[in-house]
């Protein structure tokens, strides 16, 4: 009988739980989660702080589900250190565990700048539970919210308020809404959509002060204009919870380092989800893909392989879907190409009137990368092209075209992906 | 444990499927006053047509579902006994990360629902509407079986 020992609660930590015991029934398996809540959620946390959703849908797994699994829960208990000469961790509380196996599955956090007066209260990351009840009750007496960063957190954050009839101002350093997974004109879509729905974007600024002496009064900009607001979000991008392992031998670089079975370079520790560097097919490259069905599917391989399984993780694929106000937008792999890079080649298709924009990034005839917006329905072929590196020279010129879809891959691609349904006399005879 | 198959010979594209499907999740289930419904109902299934080849496109029901894994709101979950994806509508918050992964691109978003459209195999109709809507028969319902090399598009 084995001890498992997963550090972390959410996609990752779940998903390994699950896939140990499908194969392994018996061995004692320990979660910790320093929040107090149990495994939720966490990407629908904007839908409730809109209250689009109920509470009851932010269960993502009920209470019931530990029992029935033999898992040994600890909430609000945070892992501050790991010993793996001596194969234990060390809790906050100064309570030690063993351990035959471990996944460190803790996360990401919200990093906040330095800008002046960040520390006040009022100033809240959107990341958890905690700080989504928090914010939402100060609802009630929020005219003005801003919101610092234009990433999807930020968005968010920024659509939740104002479906709760804030005001919000959207604080963004760079020239467009969502820079890390969209180009300059995919990006216009989102933000006019934002604006006819009065989220106000404020481009090219940064937040220099927070005012208020107590509570918040307002956000001074670099360029000097001010702001009233009494709530500020700050979603400046999230750092990887990895302080735990820092005085260890275990590997990192922004993130802990995996290998291809997602082990770290200690042979019985993996890592999974926000806090991992994994291979990135695009990229050819380690980098943390953090994105909730990545950890999900890492989070599947690490189970597997403590549970003593041998599956070889295929790398993951940067990628992110997102909805404001019935636009919908996709974004996988490369969604720009530098100036100057050679072999690269870009597909387009642009109808500003309608809401429709669709690229497609080639590299020497494989996609690496492509943008939908207002039109997603064939997205997942095109992602499959990309972690299959499906040349795509026979079918180029049918890829822009509406008509196009898997019929037109399914000569081409890897055929071992497990299915139900098929297809019968598909070859000509 | 019954599987849709789809006779590529037989398909002349005539999209009776997708009619009958889009009927057969419709609030009236009755084909003139479906269309002037509010909500339009989208059919589940696509024709798509390559190479003077006609495909029938819809869920299909993949036994390590990509879509499950996904999704983050936990409204997709694999029925390992019925050997189906199944959807929680009521979970479902639309935000398209199904169709994002669906390797076949059979998930489609309606957007005015915000809950995306896939084969649900007609739940409890006993079989699919779309078996007796085909004219040619090329939908094929019946039980699992293995098939000859190469007249299945994926290998088991």
């Amino acid at each position: 009988m084995k001890q498992y020992i997963i550090i972390g609660n959410s996609a990752a930590g779940i998903a390994a739980v699950e896939a140990i015991r499908q194969r392994d029934k018996e061995s004692k398996v320990t979660v910790f989660s320093d929040e107090d809540y149990p495994a939720y959620c966490r990407c629908l946390i904007s839908y409730y702080l809109a209250a689009d959703i109920k509470e009851d849908k932010i269960v993502y797994r009920p209470e019931s589900f530990y029992k029935e699994n033999n898992i040994e829960l600890f909430l609000n208990k945070k892992v501050s250190r790991i010993d793996p000469k001596k194969n234990r961790v060390i809790c906050e509380d100064k309570t030690q565990f063993t351990y035959d196996a471990l996944l460190i599955a803790t996360g990401a956090s919200p990093k906040f700048p330095d800008t002046q007066g960040i520390k006040k209260r009022g100033v809240f990351g959107f990341r958890t539970i905690k700080d989504t009840k928090e914010i939402a009750g100060l609802l009630p007496v929020t005219k003005a919210a801003c919101v610092l960063g234009g990433g999807l957190i930020g968005l968010k954050a920024a659509y939740g308020l104002k479906k709760k009839g804030v005001d919000v101002k959207v604080i963004i350093k760079s020239k467009q809404v969502l820079s890390q997974m969209l180009d300059f004109e995919a990006a216009g879509f989102v933000q006019r959509k934002l604006e006819e729905n009065g989220i106000e974007v404020i481009l090219g600024q940064d937040a220099a002060e927070i005012i208020g002496n107590g509570d918040i009064k307002a956000v001074k900009l670099d360029s000097g204009k001010a702001f009233e607001s009494s709530l500020i979000v700050v979603g400046k991008g999230v750092s990887p919870n990895i302080d735990l392992i820092k005085e260890t031998q275990i590997k990192f670089n922004a993130g802990l380092i995996a290998d291809n079975s997602l082990k770290t370079n200690i042979p019985n520790i993996y890592t999974a989800g926000d806090c991992a560097e994994t291979f990135d097919a695009t990229l050819g490259r380690h980098t943390i893909n953090a994105l909730w069905p990545v950890a999900v599917e890492q989070g599947k391989v690490c189970g597997a392989n403590m549970a003593g399984d041998n599956l070889n993780y295929a790398g993951s694929v940067g990628m992110n879907s997102i909805e404001f106000f019935g636009l919908p937008v996709i974004s996988l792999g490369t969604y720009k190409v530098k100036e100057g890079e050679a072999n690269f080649e870009e597909l387009r298709f642009c109808n500003t009137k309608e809401n429709l924009y669709k690229k497609i990034i080639l590299r020497d005839n494989f996609i690496v990368g492509a943008l939908f917006v207002g039109n997603i329905g064939n997205s997942g072929v095109f992602l499959r092209m990309i972690r299959e590196r499906i040349n795509i020279s026979p079918f180029k010129d049918k890829l822009l075209q509406e008509s196009f879809g898997y019929p037109d891959i399914m000569d081409f691609v890897s055929e071992d992906i497990s299915y139900g349904d098929g297809y019968l006399n598909k070859k000509a005879t | 444990m019954k599987q849709l198959y789809y006779d590529v010979k037989k398909c002349l594209g005539c999209k009776s499927c997708e009619i009958a499907c889009a009927l057969a999740h419709s609030v009236s289930s009755d084909l003139f006053k479906a269309i002037k419904e509010e909500i339009l109902s989208l059919p589940r299934k696509k024709v798509i047509s390559s190479k003077d080849k006609n495909y029938p496109v819809s869920c299909r029901h993949c036994k390590d579902p990509k879509c499950v894994d996904a999704c983050m709101a936990a409204a997709l979950v694999y029925d390992k006994e019925k050997g189906m994806v199944l959807h929680d509508e009521k979970r479902c918050v639309g935000c398209w990360m199904c169709v994002m992964v669906c390797p076949y691109g059979a998930i489609r978003p309606n957007i005015k629902t915000k809950i995306p459209v896939r084969c649900d195999k007609c739940k409890d109709k006993g079989e699919p509407t779309c078996v007796k809507a085909c004219p040619t028969g090329a939908i094929i319902w019946q039980e699992e079986i293995a098939l000859p090399a190469g007249t299945l598009s994926e290998k088991r």
